[in-house]
């Protein structure tokens, strides 16, 4: 394996493709576990932004970083410091969080299932408690990101080295040409987001215990003037922006993960509460 | 050739890319403090310091290190925490121990006087399979005592 350390955007678009290489929480288990095969790793901590400017947040800023930092929207610090576990949020970067990959066990666990390019999905006759109860008919991968949720509601915006997208356009539902989930190129990176400020917002998160699980379903709200957004995760393949709890009622939950509407309805009720 | 610095020692690093910071501290440098148990970044036995973070150090892959100085359990030889983990016997069979006081080390480094609540989210990381939580708690708490 080869490891290639760019320390420009030059050197970059130079390197050619391979394997983006940030803080490594996602990555590094995923090549041990052979899940991807390249023979490059494109370290990008020396190009990537990090630290907060105001609304602008570098893509390379760790979520330890970002969930004590006063500058940044309640539901955005909220999110990262209920993901993952305390060393994990000190080593995961807030732009490769949006780009983990599936928690769903078949997944992991090298099923030739759809989101590896097979015919079917695995979970949706299987073992899927944690998995979607929305857009699940090609797959039920259920989206991990808290903050990915978080920044739906706060309708970040995300620059690249290429273009500038906005946080519901980062995200798409997996097709049978395609299979990805998230809509930039296998080498292209983000460099940072730009989020706006809204005039509250918060976080809430279920999960079977209090620390350290990804969300059963997580629900961030925003409220921008009157307009209040939604962004849930845990609830569908990408995270998932509802107008209000009547979104509910068009769930299409798999046997034994109705319960997660249930959840969904009331966080989605307390949050709004709590943004007024 | 880079150089891995740790615990104040500069080793030249001579390893095959795609190795772990743990592997190469327990088998090349002979470090065996730091604990390798599910080896895929959940449990928090094998935590290090680099720069005083926390890091997981069997998904650290050992050539993205750089100049950041590496501290393990052995490096943390005299700090108080070791004793006080003693005396609130907060450990059974002890592997998770030195990840434990390693991940306890850089919370009382930044905030000396903790809550239980601040411990608790601080120490998230740290999986006993002996469920010794409890006096875990109470030893880091009392790390001053």
């Amino acid at each position: 394996m080869k490891l290639l350390q760019p320390s420009s955007l030059e050197e970059l678009d130079a390197a050619g493709p391979g394997l983006l290489l940030a803080g490594g929480t996602d990555v590094v288990p995923i090549l041990r576990n052979k899940l991807i095969d390249v023979d490059t790793l494109v370290d990008i901590r020396a190009v990537v932004p990090r630290g907060v400017d105001g609304t602008r947040i570098g893509a390379g800023t760790t979520l330890a970083e970002l969930e004590v930092d006063p500058q940044i929207p309640a539901a955005l610090r909220e999110a990262c410091a209920s993901a993952a576990s305390p060393q994990l949020r000190a080593m995961g970067t807030i732009g490769g969080n949006l780009r983990q990959a599936t928690r769903c066990w078949y997944w992991r666990m090298h099923y030739p299932c759809f989101l590896h390019g097979g015919d079917r999905c695995y979970a949706q006759t299987g073992v899927h408690r944690e998995h979607s109860v929305f857009a699940n008919d090609r797959t039920a991968s259920a989206h991990p990101s808290d903050p990915a949720a978080a920044l739906l509601a706060l309708n970040a915006r995300v620059r690249t080295n290429r273009r500038e997208l906005s946080i519901s356009e980062l995200y798409r539902l997996p097709t049978n040409d395609n299979r990805d989930v998230v809509a930039l190129d296998y080498d292209e990176v983000i460099l940072d987001l730009e989020v706006p400020t809204p005039e509250a917002s918060t976080y809430l998160k279920a999960m079977d215990r209090q620390k350290y699980a990804f969300a059963l379903v997580g629900v961030a709200a925003a409220r921008f003037g009157t307009d209040v957004r939604l962004g849930l995760s845990g609830v569908a393949p990408i995270p998932w922006a509802l107008d209000s709890a009547a979104g509910l009622d068009d769930a299409t939950p798999l046997p034994d993960n109705a319960y997660k509407i249930q959840i969904a309805r009331a966080l989605i009720e307390r949050a709004l509460e709590a943004v007024g | 050739m880079s150089d891995l610095i740790v615990n104040g020692q500069r080793y030249a690093l001579d390893a095959q890319v795609g190795r772990s910071l743990a592997s190469v501290l327990r088998e090349d440098i002979g470090l065996i403090g730091t604990k390798i148990a599910c080896n895929e970044g959940h449990c928090g036995a094998c935590t290090v310091l680099l720069d005083g973070v926390p890091t997981l150090s069997c998904i650290t892959l050992v050539h993205t290190v750089g100049e950041r100085e590496v501290t393990t359990i052995e490096g943390l030889r005299d700090h108080p925490l070791v004793e006080s983990f003693v005396r609130a016997d907060a450990l059974q069979c002890g592997f998770c121990t030195p990840g434990q006081i390693v991940s306890a080390s850089a919370l009382v480094e930044a905030n000396p006087h903790p809550s239980r609540e601040e411990v608790r989210h601080a120490m998230a990381g740290n999986i006993c399979r002996c469920g010794a939580y409890p006096k875990i708690e109470e030893a880091v708490l009392t790390w001053q005592d």
